[in-house]
């Protein structure tokens, strides 16, 4: 498979980016709503810990259908502006946060060197992205002035959500679009209709 | 004014303070840094009082939750001082009070850095800009805007669906089972919808003669001059400027070391 990126795969991934930050603004606020029920007993940060998983969701649909080099990163990146663009309170920082959590990503894919994408693999690359948000947000929301066992806390319940909400819910709804049949042009969906003719003959 | 810098240079003068802000815990920085953001937001643009007030205020409420928690479980290093008061389990020191102060403000002032760029860019300008400054490749930065301009459409097609579940006779779904069968129910389509209107604006674009090549003219021409430095400049200056103050007065605490 060659690692140059075509127009289509381009634009997918583009379109991906723009359906998924709206996706992550809504849980943005869905979030805050968690957050309101966990305020008064000083949990309130957990309400976002719980759902973070969600926000790496992009990074892994899409290293997973298209398999290219940058695809974890750039979707996710793309993801932020577009939250920025429509007018996330969370401005410009976002499109940082984005990179980070697109690389945590990137990295496990980097690993197996774009080519396994199994699902041990992206529930490796959902914690991934969660240990290198987990790190930005050590630095940007000031968690050093928390005491440690609640930091703690905060990054377990985090690795969770991203192994679960990214990891295992990208793979099963980048598998539920493969059977659409859509993706007929790009890495999944050839994969796919591999498997498909061989279970035919 | 505020309008017509360039939107990635306005980006950066919010990310340059945003991310030394990080490096301050203690309350009078953020504090003084909020009060010259929303006044160089107002001073420079005509955006009404009341449309940002709507925005900013729930915010208040989510940096006194964030504060509420780090009070009660802040770390060792900066619950020092006299314990001010205790309920249940929970002691409060003066320092975890002014830690807690510290973060609230700080995501305040973030906040209302964040609505200075968000409430003044033109988002078309931006990725134009995004592409003429920071360089970002034509193909990524029209797939964007393609994809941005999608958006609307996709509220129409959320409409037909659910009609034409409603015409089949599929009601709402009933316990968590019902609500995993109903997500997957919007959720697929719509996505492989999105995944076919991408291949029609590659070949689209293909075809009217795109090759993405970064030698090409802009219609929407962006510049940087010599007001967006200044514009810049001033925003780290002023940063620095508050820092030495808290300084001078001190107050200033870098993670957890007192100046």
């Amino acid at each position: 498979m060659s690692n140059a990126w075509k127009l289509r795969e381009i634009v997918l991934m583009s379109i991906l980016g723009v359906v998924f930050g709206v996706i992550y603004l809504m849980f943005y606020f869905f979030g805050q709503g968690l957050r309101n029920v966990l305020a008064p007993f000083g949990l309130g940060p957990f309400g976002y810990e719980v759902i973070f998983g969600i926000w790496f969701i992009v990074s892994i649909i899409t290293a997973y259908i298209i398999r290219k080099p940058g695809a974890a990163l750039i979707s996710e990146t793309i993801a932020a502006t577009i939250q920025v663009l429509i007018g996330s309170p969370a401005g410009p920082r976002l499109i940082l946060s984005g990179l980070i959590q697109g690389l945590g990503a990137e990295v496990v894919f980097a690993a197996t060197r774009w080519k396994n994408y199994n699902l041990s693999v992206l529930v490796l690359a959902g914690v991934s992205a969660a240990i290198f948000s987990f790190v930005w947000g050590w630095f940007i929301s000031g968690f050093a002035a928390l005491s440690t066992s609640m930091v703690l806390a905060m990054f377990i319940v985090r690795c969770i959500s991203g192994a679960l909400l990214a990891g295992l819910l990208g793979k099963w709804i980048s598998d539920q679009l493969a059977n659409t049949g859509v993706l007929r042009s790009y890495a999944l969906g050839k994969e796919w209709q591999a498997k498909r003719e061989q279970k035919a003959s | 004014m505020l309008n017509s810098i360039n939107p990635t240079m306005k980006a950066v003068t919010i990310f340059v303070p945003g991310l030394l802000l990080a490096f301050v815990f203690d309350p009078f920085t953020p504090f003084v840094y909020l009060i010259f953001t929303i006044a160089m937001t107002f001073l420079l643009s005509d955006l009404s009082l009341k449309r940002w007030l709507l925005i900013f205020t729930p915010f208040v409420f989510v940096a006194l939750s964030f504060s509420w928690m780090t009070m009660l479980y802040s770390s060792d290093t900066f619950s020092d001082g006299r314990i001010l008061f205790s309920f249940w389990w929970f002691e409060v020191t003066e320092g975890a009070l002014m830690v807690a102060l510290s973060l609230g403000l700080r995501s305040l002032c973030l906040v209302a850095l964040s609505l200075m760029f968000v409430l003044t860019t033109d988002s078309t300008k931006f990725m134009l800009s995004l592409m003429q400054q920071a360089k970002l490749p034509p193909k990524l930065t029209f797939g964007i805007l393609a994809g941005y301009r999608f958006l609307p459409t996709f509220k129409h097609e959320m409409e037909v669906l659910r009609q034409a579940h409603k015409i089949r006779g599929v009601g709402r779904a009933k316990g968590i089972k019902g609500r995993i069968q109903q997500f997957r129910r919007y959720a697929i389509p719509l996505l492989a919808n999105a995944i076919r209107k991408a291949e029609r604006v590659a070949v689209a674009m293909e075809s009217k003669g795109f090759t993405g090549s970064t030698e090409r003219s802009h219609y929407h021409k962006m510049t940087v001059r010599k007001r967006d430095w200044v514009f810049l400049s001033a925003f780290v200056f002023v940063f620095f400027a508050t820092v030495f103050a808290s300084y001078m007065f001190g107050y200033l605490n870098i993670f957890g070391r007192q100046f």
